[in-house]
């Protein structure tokens, strides 16, 4: 396979899985916000800080309000992460190597970018925002169901397996960041309805609700919300299962190369973490730092695959 | 639906600018349907008008769903558009095209011989039969191209030759595509709308299959390996997705089931072509390029270009990978040369031309020029190095402004334009409204014909090929970039 194709898949992988997190978030946070009358002033400016984007949003809107995080977040083509933006950067990666993927896999994203042609804040509101991200989460259910049933386990899979495992731990380290140390900051609040709400709404937005309450049944402690995301080698989205899984999808690459190599370095050290690590340590040795420490080492991984398999210099 | 619905009636222009009528593809002069599209015509009038107005519109939502479109240079807004498409399918007897088929390829191994000759002895040049500053001038010669020669003495490897159809019912060649020839996947894409759109019909009527076409592509392409390798590996080089014809080329690499390469996955080491994988480099032996000559090799063409590979042209020439087309087969597709082309195929195949070709004037011809400039306004004026119809002037339709500017510009460069009679295409029913409850209606656009030609070992030709059809109303453009649509051509079987 051309270095250039490797390229397309990994990122195509990437912005599909930015969308769907993104799509998460406003709709978990919509919801939230339906029920609890805000009291903060803001209640929709976290979301952009998850996202890091502050300085581009601020740069186009006055204030995080629902209208403007909803255009910022869905809407806008500037935003090159913004929902609508990812799905055009996915069909725009694997519109050349149609020949790679599976039809279904091309006629499924083409119909979602088609209806993102349609899309308009009017459009929107007509639908209404729960059946609009409720449509759209189905289309993303139907495009990860063909993946996973009509890709033969190949190249071309691992490939997009390593974009989508390496998106994921980047998005829950910042959900878990933004959450951990920018929301409720007066400590006093801790452990409070609100706290647990936002708790609760955390998982949502990595749609591990449910299976925390099968786990931890129903008392959400920050611990147990960290162990789920972070640490848990079951649950699909956290950190450490999405490691392995690139780790298993590098490890596949290597064995097709003439000269298998026997590790990737920057992968191991970082699933050794992740299998050493617990919540409670963690969190009493600084959960932010943490953090940042894993972004830093998923940013090497990276760099890292990339250079190996897909630069072209 | 009747017959003065179906296209009989003549466009009103038509009677100011040429004496002839137009021949109407499906009904003679008459009226009366033409024996090999009667079965068509009692299908269309049988169609309640509301199914037939629905045509289109499925058309349409098909190719959206399918992804089949081209980009526009210079629009930045929608970048991509649906090729229109007219459901109406144009026939051509078994009969017709058998004679057609004959003249292609003897024009197209005519002109292969052409670059072959001029590149190498160049000995049409010395007989006299061509004179030599029509080839020295033209943009489209290439001093990188004299030496390199193709293991199977193919320079074109695909061919595609504008057909126009006169009001004698004869074919007229109107110019040669032979760069980078571009339009066959609408041709095999139009088939498969048309086998949903109408599948009863084209069973019924023996129409021959266009499926095939990529596998004769691959042939003719691995017949081109350099002599030795048994099991060639074949790629097409594209310039990218914002290149007009990007869906093309991902058509055809898939369908052949070969690498789509941009010029940045190529690598030139030690005089061989290598593609950069995951893997490592590998090896390739024949390159299907759809990018022009320029661009190909930053070290003998534009030093600017990012799109092909620096040393490209040192590996042709160390005949370690073949290139198709080759390089410089622009010259025989210049239109200043075109004038030549029958002498052309006297010279190298000692034949009389099969297919004639629509009167050609060389501007550059003082007499000639003084003539058409006298009445221009009733000549085509085209320049010699462009395609695409960019460019062109339509006498009859164009403004006394337009017709001034092309004088000035002929005047100041008289070798870099031909004229042309204006041609009276044949015009073919299609279908037009439809739309949010309006009726449809079949109406008379004028048409022509692209079909390609395939050469490698031996001449392969696709049965048919893209039928352009002008949408707007008395329009002589059919070319995609200029509101021009397609067809599917059908050539019926014995």
């Amino acid at each position: 396979m051309l270095r250039r194709i490797a390229g397309s898949l990994f990122w195509a992988a990437r912005y599909l899985e930015r969308a769907q997190w993104r799509a998460r978030l406003v709709d978990v946070n919509y919801h939230l916000l339906l029920e609890v009358p805000p009291r903060d002033l803001e209640p929709w400016e976290p979301l952009v800080r998850i996202t890091a984007e502050q300085e581009l949003f601020a740069a186009k809107h006055s204030h995080a309000s629902e209208a403007s995080v909803i255009d910022f977040f869905v809407f806008d083509r500037e935003n090159l992460s913004s929902i609508r933006s990812c799905i055009e950067s996915v069909r725009g990666n694997l519109s050349p190597l149609r020949h790679l993927i599976s039809s279904e896999l091309w006629l499924a994203v083409n119909r979602l970018y088609l209806e993102t042609q349609g899309w308009s804040a009017q459009a929107l509101a007509a639908a209404g925002v729960s059946a609009f991200f409720a449509e759209l989460q189905r289309h993303f259910y139907t495009i990860d169901g063909i993946i996973v049933n009509t890709m033969p386990r190949d190249l071309t899979y691992d490939l997009l397996a390593i974009g989508t495992m390496l998106e994921r731990p980047d998005n829950v380290s910042r959900l878990l960041d933004v959450k951990y140390h920018y929301l409720l900051p007066r400590l006093e609040d801790i452990g409070g309805p609100a706290d647990l709400r936002q708790w609760a709404a955390v998982l949502r937005s990595a749609s591990a609700f449910e299976a925390f309450r099968k786990v931890y049944g129903n008392s959400i402690r920050v611990n147990r919300v960290v162990e789920i995301l972070v640490f848990d080698p079951a649950f699909p989205r956290s950190m450490r299962f999405s490691i392995e899984r690139l780790a298993q999808a590098l490890e596949r690459i290597s064995l097709r190369e003439e000269e298998p190599v026997p590790e990737h370095p920057p992968c191991a050290e970082l699933l050794a973490m992740l299998h050493a690590g617990s919540a409670d340590q963690t969190i009493a040795a600084g959960l932010h730092e943490f953090l940042i420490d894993v972004e830093t080492r998923c940013a090497r991984l990276s760099d890292h695959v990339f250079d190996r398999y897909m630069s072209l210099e | 639906m009747d017959a003065q619905r179906a296209g009989i009636s003549v466009p009103g222009w038509q009677a100011e600018v040429a004496e002839l009528q137009p021949l109407n593809e499906m009904f003679d002069a008459q009226g009366r349907p033409r024996p090999e599209c009667a079965r068509v015509i009692a299908y269309l009038l049988a169609m309640e008008s509301r199914r037939l107005a629905e045509l289109g519109e499925r058309a349409h939502r098909m190719f959206q769903t399918m992804g089949v479109t081209f980009n526009v240079y210079g629009d930045t807004e929608g970048e991509e558009r649906i090729f229109p498409f007219d459901p109406i399918p144009r026939i051509i007897s078994a009969e017709v095209w058998a004679g057609l088929e004959a003249g292609l390829i003897q024009r197209a191994r005519a002109l292969n011989a052409f670059v072959g000759d001029i590149y190498g002895e160049a000995l049409i040049i010395k007989d006299g039969v061509i004179p030599r500053d029509m080839l020295v001038g033209s943009p489209q010669f290439r001093h990188a191209a004299t030496g390199i020669t193709s293991p199977c003495g193919v320079y074109i490897t695909v061919a595609g030759i504008d057909l126009v159809r006169g009001a004698d019912g004869r074919f007229h060649v109107l110019e040669d595509n032979v760069r980078t020839p571009s339009g066959v996947s609408y041709v095999i894409e139009n088939r498969r709308i048309m086998t949903r759109l109408m599948p009863e019909l084209i069973r019924g009527l023996r129409v021959s299959s266009v499926e095939n076409y990529p596998a004769y592509l691959l042939a003719s392409l691995r017949e081109l390996a350099p002599r030795g390798v048994a099991d060639p590996t074949v790629a097409l080089l594209t310039p990218g997705p914002f290149n007009s014809a990007f869906f093309e080329h991902v058509f055809l690499s898939q369908q052949m089931g070969i690498e789509l390469l941009e010029g940045r996955d190529l690598v030139c080491m030690d005089h061989k072509l290598f593609m950069k994988t995951v893997h490592g480099p590998r090896r390739i032996d024949v390159l299907y390029r759809r990018i022009d000559d320029d661009f190909l090799d930053p070290v003998v063409f534009r030093p600017d270009s990012l799109l092909g590979v620096a040393g490209l042209t040192a590996v042709l020439r160390a005949g370690n990978a073949t290139l198709a087309n080759a390089i410089g087969t622009g010259v025989a597709d210049d239109k200043g040369v075109f004038a030549y082309t029958p002498a052309m195929i006297r010279y190298y195949l000692g034949e009389e031309p099969l297919l004639p070709i629509v009167e050609t004037y060389l501007l550059r011809d003082t007499e000639v020029r003084h003539k058409v400039l006298r009445d221009l306004d009733h000549y085509v004026v085209k320049p010699t190095g462009a395609s695409g119809g960019y460019g062109v002037v339509i006498g009859p339709s164009a403004t006394d402004e337009e017709l001034a500017q092309a004088r000035k510009r002929i005047e100041a460069a008289p070798a870099d334009f031909i004229a042309q009679p204006v041609f009276p295409l044949s015009v073919h029913p299609t279908l037009v409204g439809g739309g949010a409850g309006g009726e449809a209606a079949l109406v008379a656009r004028h048409v022509d014909l692209r079909p390609f030609v395939l050469l490698g070992e031996k001449p392969r030709v696709l049965a048919g090929g893209l039928t352009r059809v002008a949408l707007r109303e008395g329009s002589l453009i059919v070319n995609s970039s200029q509101g021009g649509g397609s067809k599917d051509t059908w050539v019926l079987e014995e």
